[in-house]
């Protein structure tokens, strides 16, 4: 018999955020931190752990986008071929055609973008299932990329280049500033604005959306560009980071990504996420993987340990919502 | 529409005159070499190669016009049937394909036979003209057949072009031919008869693997760990033979283990509600960490000489083929006929009706995903017996190639529709896409380009040949 | 309308598809802009006493100024101290490098004072290796030994390494030089490449055609093997016939298939495939020998000897072409702790490396391990890595 509606209390209140999805997760992510802390002294430092945030941009900055088209039901698996494509456009235009490397930047992040845009343009205007034509143009661009390169590798870029990848800005590394404003903007984007409320209603029910005059396919076409854009920033990046460019860069980060994503709790079949959750998950993927590493934890076992970790968080958040669900 | 919804015509007598006589041509091919030269043992190459040097071995040539008379029928039966109004179908074409593709061939190979080599073409396209013939005829009936198994709640299309295409498989195998005809112009060596017999057996273990995560999509499931899983399988089997384990238990054991494996993602996706990607994404790297950390990089080798099951040619047909056509027959019969795999489609078509329909969600999804580890297990003894050494690594990405064949071949990725034969022709299609590039001298830098277009045109393809039924 | 705008994208791919690929016909000869540097012609024999040549390039290359780095200075000396060193291979769960963590830990074993952890990503992947050795950059080991995936990328972690103030020595595979202090170089790839052709033409006669499979065109080590074979080929082979090159990843379907391919490509017209990774050569043999063509097409490659004990034992295979790995791992190892204790600097043009004896110092900061091995029926056997 539900009662008469009050304001709830600060208890309440607090109480319900622990149970949420993210706050369950960031409770295994607290509990984990402190274990992997009590093992080696040289985990919960300062330094480190601004240096894992350095190692994490990528993944996370690609892993927003892609939050926002597990929420509408798709899935993006190309983002791995458009870091390498966009990161060999920049390096190819800028050695070979011999563009200035401001330009380069910019013909680099562009073509990711058009790559997210030629997978938009398919899912909506033709209809390709999204994970059919992500996993097409996996391939596609990957291989474009190899056939653009010539198997060459573009590198002695000048030292400002570096900055992105490689600097420090107010003592913290330069992309990460980069990531923990793309995280406010479009977590917010995500929680408060008309197009995050729309994307939710797309992955409830795609038809009921358009019946109710949303323009889905708008929607769809911007994220998918959306998440080509990303990844080409973060292409960007990654070779400002490692200071050359390789056709194979970025190979296999598309599950990484959707690990964290499905890790922060939103839900594969659509509906449900957020941003907060998966930076969550990306952050606790990434100091686990370190942090077991300075235990002594070799790479080997350490998969595994994710691998589990991936399973058994998923399945307490579950248990949890469930009871939730049943008082 | 209404009138489609009718019982479906007779099938016309004419279709099994075309299937008698692609058999007609097959068993031809393989009874030739025991009648003519049995020292020769089966392997038909051996015959033509020697029927080279021995010309005038008279029976040879006079067996051999079996094939152009059946080949010539079902060129002329497949236009005929196309012709026919309400006798229309794609396998029609197809036969016509498959017989002027055999007639063609044999030409050449009465061109060159008498004049002997060399010529410009080289040995292997004269080998290669009655393989072509035989591989494909070999697919169409293969297709001819199992069209009369195959689920199809498709209403009937309105279009002649459509008719033809009914459905993905045809579009798939008319891909397969016309990649054939392109490439085989171009480099008539493409079509010899070990090439095309190296790419049916080197990729069968994909196709067997495609079969299992065909029934998983089909629940609306995916199953990521398969290639990990292969990886870890095909060690367990080598290092249980070397250890002295008979063969046939080296063999079965990663039948049962894979199950194993199976039962243990269905408990956590049926019982425990974990979304099946979370659970395979998981088990994709516990799996792989578990495989090289036990077996520490070193690979499997001595195995005894009677474990190489893959290498097996009984009758001349590498086993792999063997075992790949077996079972994506026993898949699309079961599929079809049986309680269960009828449930498998309700399961990803509509989850209330199939629990309505009484039948248990979590048994299901238990059965799926145990079945898909047998398959993945049979997958890594193909595998491991496919060399003398076995790799301690997960073969790199397969997954990607088992999802992708499963996907193209007509599987929805929501559930509720695919079929096996679907499954197991892209897998061929996808891969002799592979070589045939190299065959024309396409740059290798742009080889995985092209292959990434090919996958888009096939999907684009089906798509429209979907739209243009649904209008 | 969308029917038009599906059947045009379809003919836009159509036409990308046969205009695009085909205009790249260019051979890809590895060189990748940089210089190669071919050894004088010879025949195969000769090659094992080719130290000659050998030393005629080490008195090009020993000329050269050390371009090593050098590590920030330290506050204690360790020499003669234990030291703790970390191995960061390309990846772990592959036999090659099971085989140089063996003689790593033989040589930590005989030294006594040095221990050695291997660890390294599960595939080989070039941020994956960074984010390793940077882990173990915080937590503080001694030296780290590396065979890079790509030899820019590492460099900015290795330096950081050197600025920690920990010793660097590569193996297998180098870096940019001034990322590491020393690169033990397990042969010099003119030397490797002269090996392969050498053995093919013996073989097949100097107008062989040939074909080969590599791991990926963007590997480092493979790419330089190719340029120097093409250099060295056209310089003392002009008749032979370079066919195609195909990638085959670290794969071994793969690389029976693309073997298979070229077999039934090429046809007759083929003598002879060059592999060039240790999961290639045996699967390439595996797909020559089943094909029954032992006789007419040659597998040269390099690879570790249990992986072509079948293939070798039974003559399907003559040469196989590597070091030894172990002695690889066993000297990184026995180089860093002389580095440690101060024995070897800058400027020295030889080091000592336990049971392998006094190792050269060529092109400026590289020890060289020796001249590659060929391993034969006569002593394939007597290998157990």
């Amino acid at each position: 018999m539900p009662s008469a509606p009050r304001n709830p209390t600060v208890v309440e209140k607090l109480r319900r955020h622990l149970i949420s999805q993210e706050g369950v997760l960031f409770m295994i992510m607290l509990v984990s931190v402190l274990f992997l802390a009590t093992r080696t002294d040289k985990f919960l430092t300062v330094d480190n752990l601004l240096q894992q945030g350095r190692f994490m941009t990528e993944v996370g900055l690609i892993a927003i986008p892609m939050t926002y088209i597990i929420i509408t039901g798709g899935i993006d698996l190309s983002v791995g071929s458009i870091l390498g494509l966009t990161a060999i456009v920049l390096g190819w235009s800028w050695q070979e055609l011999g563009f200035p490397l401001e330009l380069a930047i910019v013909t680099g992040i562009a073509s990711g973008t058009l790559a997210g845009f030629v997978n938009g343009l398919f899912i909506v205007r033709v209809g390709v299932p999204p994970l059919i034509m992500t996993l097409a143009t996996l391939a596609l661009f990957r291989g474009l990329a190899e056939g653009i390169s010539k198997a060459r590798s573009a590198r002695g870029y000048p030292e400002w280049f570096f900055e992105l990848g490689q600097g420090e800005f107010l003592g913290i590394p330069t992309q990460l500033w980069l990531l923990i404003v793309a995280v406010l903007v479009f977590g917010i984007v995500l929680a408060r604005t008309q197009l995050g409320r729309a994307l939710y209603a797309i992955g409830n029910n795609e038809t009921g959306a358009r019946f109710s005059g949303l323009t889905v396919n708008r929607y769809l076409l911007l994220i998918y560009t959306f998440s080509g854009f990303m990844s080409g920033v973060a292409g960007y990046i990654f070779v400002s980071r490692v200071s050359t460019t390789r056709s194979d860069m970025g190979t296999g980060i598309e599950l990484d990504v959707i690990a964290a994503v499905v890790l922060g709790g939103t839900s594969i079949f659509g509906g449900t996420g957020s941003v907060a959750g998966t930076m969550i998950g990306v952050v606790l993927i990434q100091l686990l993987k370190n942090g077991l590493a300075l235990s002594g934890v070799t790479s080997d076992a350490t998969i595994v340990v994710i691998g589990s970790v991936l399973i058994f968080a998923i399945l307490v958040n579950n248990f949890i919502q469930t009871r939730r669900g049943g008082d | 529409m209404k009138k489609d919804k009718a019982a479906p015509a007779p099938r016309h007598a004419l279709d099994f005159l075309g299937i008698a006589l692609a058999v007609v041509i097959i068993g031809a091919y393989f009874l030739l070499p025991f009648v003519i030269q049995p020292e020769h043992g089966p392997s038909t190459v051996a015959v033509l190669t020697e029927s080279k040097k021995a010309n005038e071995l008279g029976i040879f040539k006079t067996g051999l016009e079996v094939v152009p008379l059946a080949a010539l029928g079902m060129l002329l039966l497949g236009v005929w049937n196309v012709l026919v109004p309400g006798a229309a179908r794609a396998i029609s074409l197809l036969l016509a394909l498959a017989g002027l593709l055999a007639l063609v061939y044999y030409i050449n190979f009465f061109r060159y036979t008498p004049l002997g080599p060399p010529n410009e073409w080289g040995e292997g396209t004269l080998i290669g003209s009655l393989g072509i013939a035989f591989w494909i005829m070999l697919g169409a009936s293969a297709v001819a057949v199992l069209q009369a198994l195959i689920p199809r709640p498709v209403p009937a299309p309105r279009y002649r072009v459509a008719k033809l295409f009914g459905n993905q498989e045809s579009v798939i195998l008319f891909g397969l031919l016309l990649l054939m005809i392109v490439i085989g112009l171009a480099n008539p060596r493409y079509l010899q008869e070990r090439n095309i017999s190296d790419n049916l057996a080197g990729n069968a273990y994909i196709a067997v693997a495609a079969l299992g995560m065909t029934m998983v999509i089909v629940t609306g499931n995916i199953d990521i760990s398969v290639g990990s899983l292969v990886g870890l399988l095909a060690v367990i089997s080598g290092r249980l033979v070397v250890a002295g384990t008979p063969a046939p238990l080296a063999w079965l054991a990663p039948l049962v283990i894979g199950g194993g494996f199976g039962a243990m993602i269905g408990f956590l996706v049926a019982y425990l509600r974990i979304p099946s990607i979370v659970v395979t994404l998981g088990m994709l790297s516990i799996i792989k960490g578990i495989l090289i950390i036990w077996a520490q990089g070193e690979r499997v080798r001595d195995m005894p000489a009677d474990y190489f099951l893959s290498q097996m040619r009984p009758l001349g047909i590498p086993m792999p083929i063997i075992i790949m056509v077996v079972l994506t027959i026993g898949v699309a019969l079961w599929m079809r006929y049986s309680a269960t795999g009828r449930a498998f489609y309700a399961l990803g078509g509509n989850v209330e009706a199939a629990r309505l329909s009484g039948l248990s969600r979590r048994r299901l999804v238990m059965t799926v995903f145990i079945l898909n580890g047998v398959f993945v297990g049979v997958a890594s003894v193909m595998y491991s017996t496919q060399f003398n050494i076995i790799q301690a690594t997960p073969p790199p990405a397969l997954e990607l190639s088992v999802i992708t064949a499963s996907v193209v071949g007509g599987v929805s990725i929501l559930g509720g529709t695919g079929t096996a034969v679907g499954s197991t022709m892209a897998t061929l299609l996808l891969n002799f896409i592979r070589s045939a590039m190299v065959f024309i001298n396409v740059s290798p830098f742009w080889l995985k380009a092209v292959q990434g277009l090919l996958i888009l045109v096939t999907v684009l393809a089906d798509l429209l040949r979907r739209r243009r039924q649904r209008l | 309308m969308k029917k038009t705008l599906a059947i045009s994208m379809i003919l836009a791919l159509l036409l990308a598809l046969v205009s695009m690929p085909l205009s790249a016909q260019d051979r890809w000869d590895g060189a990748d802009d940089l210089a190669v540097n071919p050894l004088a012609c010879g025949m195969g024999d000769e090659m094992m006493d080719d130290s000659d040549e050998m030393m005629d390039d080490e008195e090009d290359m020993g000329m050269m100024e050390y371009d090593g780095g050098q590590p920030a200075m330290m506050g204690d000396d360790m020499a003669g101290m234990d030291i703790v060193l970390v191995d960061v291979p390309k990846l772990v769960g592959i036999g090659y490098f099971a085989a140089t963590t063996l003689g790593q830990q033989q040589a930590a074993e005989e030294l006594g004072n040095v221990s050695v952890t291997t660890d390294a990503p599960t595939e080989a992947n070039i941020d994956d290796q960074i984010q390793v050795i940077d882990a173990y950059i915080t937590q503080g080991v001694d030296g780290i030994l590396f065979a890079a995936n790509d030899p820019v990328a590492i460099a900015p972690v290795l330096r950081k390494a050197l600025e920690a103030g920990i010793h660097v020595v590569g193996y297998d595979a180098n870096s940019e030089p001034d990322a590491r202090e020393w690169f033990v170089n397990q042969a010099e790839f003119n030397g490797i490449a002269k090996a392969l052709v050498d053995s093919l033409a013996d073989q097949m006669g100097a107008d062989a055609a040939f074909g080969i499979v590599t791991s990926t065109f963007t590997t480092p080590n493979q790419a330089r093997w190719i340029a120097e074979m093409w250099a060295y080929a056209s310089e003392c082979y002009p008749d032979l016939t370079w066919l195609e090159t195909l990638e085959a990843q670290e794969d071994a379907v793969l690389s029976f298939q693309q073997a298979q391919t070229l077999i039934n490509k090429y046809g007759e017209d083929m003598d002879g495939i060059f592999a060039m990774t240790s999961v290639a050569t045996p699967n390439s043999a595996d797909a020559v020998q089943q094909a029954g063509l032992c006789e007419d097409v040659a597998v040269v490659g390099l690879a570790t000897p249990n992986g072509m004990k079948p293939y070798v034992n039974d003559g399907c295979v003559r040469d196989v072409i590597l070091w030894n790995p172990v002695d690889l791992g066993y000297a990184a190892v026995y180089v860093t702790r002389a580095v440690v204790d101060g024995e070897f600097m800058p400027g020295d043009s030889s080091v000592m490396a336990g049971r392998l004896g006094e190792l050269m110092v060529v092109n400026g900061s590289e020890v060289l391990l020796g001249p590659p091995f060929v391993f034969t029926a006569d002593n394939i056997n007597d290998f157990d890595f």
